[in-house]
């Protein structure tokens, strides 16, 4: 940046050249950041729990999932969009992957305050303030949107414009950001149906005591495609669309204070812009986009 | 001698209450969890609720709870008594309803209620069974609260039916009066007022266990200081909900000690009617 303001003030008198430098300028400190972090790495100076290695932490012990990851559940094979982004990091950091160690971090206690054994989490949490109070978190790797999951029986199948929607009993899980959109979104006239867990969730909808769940698309997704199914494993239910993204999104779980987070937002942005993150949420996450969109409901 | 004993009494009551707040004060962690679990600030939320942040109020989601056992209760003292009643029936065409009733109580005496909570809130609807399967999921807690509680206090009944003597049904038949008359201004009229006590503290029970009926989905009292606390990372909200809880429980309590007492000196007194 000291050369930035350097170069601004040999320019000052034209516009017109200050922005050519800018635009150069900028796309080269993007790359000498990067540098820096993989120097600090070789130097043994960026901030890791076990020297020399990456420590990434999933929910291995209670199951990894496609599209998340690969299909047998290892989080070690780059197969997957978090696992194979998790081995981008660390390449672009210039850690080799036999140097990514994976640990176990159940979800729930992820955000729980406290020291971590683990670099970083990849685990698709979602980014909340109250989560941010007690740990770090990375820029957005995975923007979430919000979808609605209805059996295909449902009227909300077929009637789903903005007025529609709020005539319908929906039911969801406690302390979810599937919740929150609906009491601030869609805001439905009849009592929401608040349950411990989202299988209990899907239990109501499959009884028929609520028309429609809301959770973000590829949980959605997952829930139409495997989750609901009759005795003969037909799938009974179907996502009827999403919303528009309010901004939610996944990022990588540090602990709180942990300056490493630095180094892998600087990768994160340098895998953003040399397409990495595109071409893997293509090979992995296309599934999500083709989910029709729902129509924005005003806040 | 009173006036010392109850000096003596109210000191040590007063050390004992100074020992167990001193206790949990100076608990090395005690500040923290004062944070989460009796925070001011947390508990007019939580009392309030804010719509903007969607939280409920609790006292509002309390309001589920009143109702709901007020309306329970009445029903498990119907079938209740009904089905005590067909259990010790005499008649030889009721024997199978006095087997169903005999494993009816030991079934749903036996079974946790959270898990009959599962089987009618899930299972019922669940079979697209026509009307009883579309039913609201207050319904299903309901009819899962009468069918459970009917069996503790079926049991409340027979107890206070074998309690009134013998003598009591053969005067009665020699009077000539039925069956049905003899259960009804003999027996039914004794046996109640015998178990009164035990049947209030079935209530109290059945009181809170209303608080499980978020397991499907109705927001109760327990459901929304469970919202609270996953959203907020605090639990003040169960502070709140066990107080509502309290409020409720402690005249009924009481009410049910000062019946029991007074049936003591009844006794006493020589049991006169």
């Amino acid at each position: 940046m000291r050369g930035l303001k350097s170069l601004t003030s040999l320019a000052a008198g034209s516009a017109l050249v200050l922005s050519g430098l800018v635009a150069t300028t900028s796309s080269a400190t993007a790359t000498t950041a990067i540098a820096q972090c993989q120097a600090s790495f070789k130097s043994g100076h960026l901030p890791l729990v076990s020297a020399g290695k990456l420590t990434v932490a999933s929910d291995i012990n209670n199951g990894l999932y496609q599209p998340w990851f690969g299909a047998n559940g290892n989080p070690s094979t780059g197969k997957g969009y978090e696992s194979a982004l998790a081995y981008a990091i660390a390449k672009d950091l210039g850690i080799t992957s036999k140097n990514v160690k994976w640990t176990a971090e159940a979800f729930d206690s992820s955000f729980a305050p406290g020291s971590k054994n683990f670099d970083f989490d990849i685990n698709e949490i979602s980014v909340t303030t109250d989560r941010a109070q007690v740990v770090d978190f990375s820029n957005s790797y995975y923007n979430v949107q919000q979808s609605i999951v209805a059996l295909k029986t449902n009227a909300i199948v077929k009637h789903h414009s903005a007025t529609d929607l709020k005539n319908y009993t929906y039911g969801d899980q406690i302390g979810t950001t599937g919740l929150d959109y609906i009491n601030n979104h869609i805001k439905p006239t009849k009592q929401v149906h608040v349950y411990n867990t989202l299988d209990e969730a899907v239990a109501a909808l499959t009884a028929g005591q609520v028309d429609a769940i809301v959770v973000d698309t590829p949980t959605g997704q997952y829930m139409a495609a495997a989750q609901i199914v009759d005795s003969k494993n037909k799938p009974l239910a179907t996502q009827v669309g999403q919303f528009p993204s309010t901004g939610e999104h996944y990022g990588l779980l540090f602990q709180k204070g942990n300056t490493l987070v630095g180094c892998v937002n600087t990768a994160i942005a340098d895998l953003t812009a040399n397409g990495t993150i595109k071409a893997l949420q293509k090979q992995y996450l296309s599934i999500y986009t083709k989910v029709p969109a729902l129509t924005p409901i005003q806040p | 001698m009173g006036r010392r004993a109850a000096v003596a009494s109210t000191i040590s009551s007063a050390i004992i209450v100074a020992l167990i707040v001193w206790f949990f004060w100076r608990a090395p962690n005690g500040a923290n969890v004062r944070f989460f679990f009796l925070n001011p600030h947390a508990f007019w939320v939580n009392l309030t609720g804010d719509p903007s942040r969607s939280l409920y109020s609790i006292l509002r989601c309390f309001e589920t709870n009143v109702w709901m056992f007020m309306l329970c209760e009445v029903l498990v003292l119907i079938f209740g008594l009904g089905l005590a009643w067909l259990r010790l029936s005499r008649t030889p065409i009721l024997a199978p309803l006095r087997v169903a009733s005999a494993i009816y109580t030991d079934v749903f005496r036996g079974i946790p209620i959270i898990l009959v909570l599962f089987a009618v809130g899930y299972g019922v609807p669940g079979m697209h069974a026509g009307w009883i399967s579309q039913r609201t999921a207050t319904t299903y807690a309901c009819a899962t609260l009468v069918i459970t509680y009917s069996a503790y206090v079926a049991e409340v009944y027979r107890a206070g039916m074998n309690s009134v003597p013998h003598g009591q049904v053969m005067a009665a038949k020699s009077l000539g009066l039925s069956d049905v008359q003899t259960m009804r201004r003999v027996i039914l009229p004794q046996a109640v007022r015998n178990v009164i006590p035990p049947l209030l503290n079935d209530f109290i029970s059945l009181q809170k266990d209303t608080a499980l009926v978020g397991t499907l989905g109705i927001l109760d009292a327990n459901q929304a200081a469970q919202l609270y606390g996953a959203k907020e990372f605090n639990f003040t909200g169960y502070t709140v909900a066990a107080l509502l809880f309290l409020a409720l429980t402690i005249p009924m309590t009481r009410y049910t000690d000062h019946l029991i007492a007074k049936d003591r000196r009844r006794r006493l007194a020589g049991g006169a009617a």
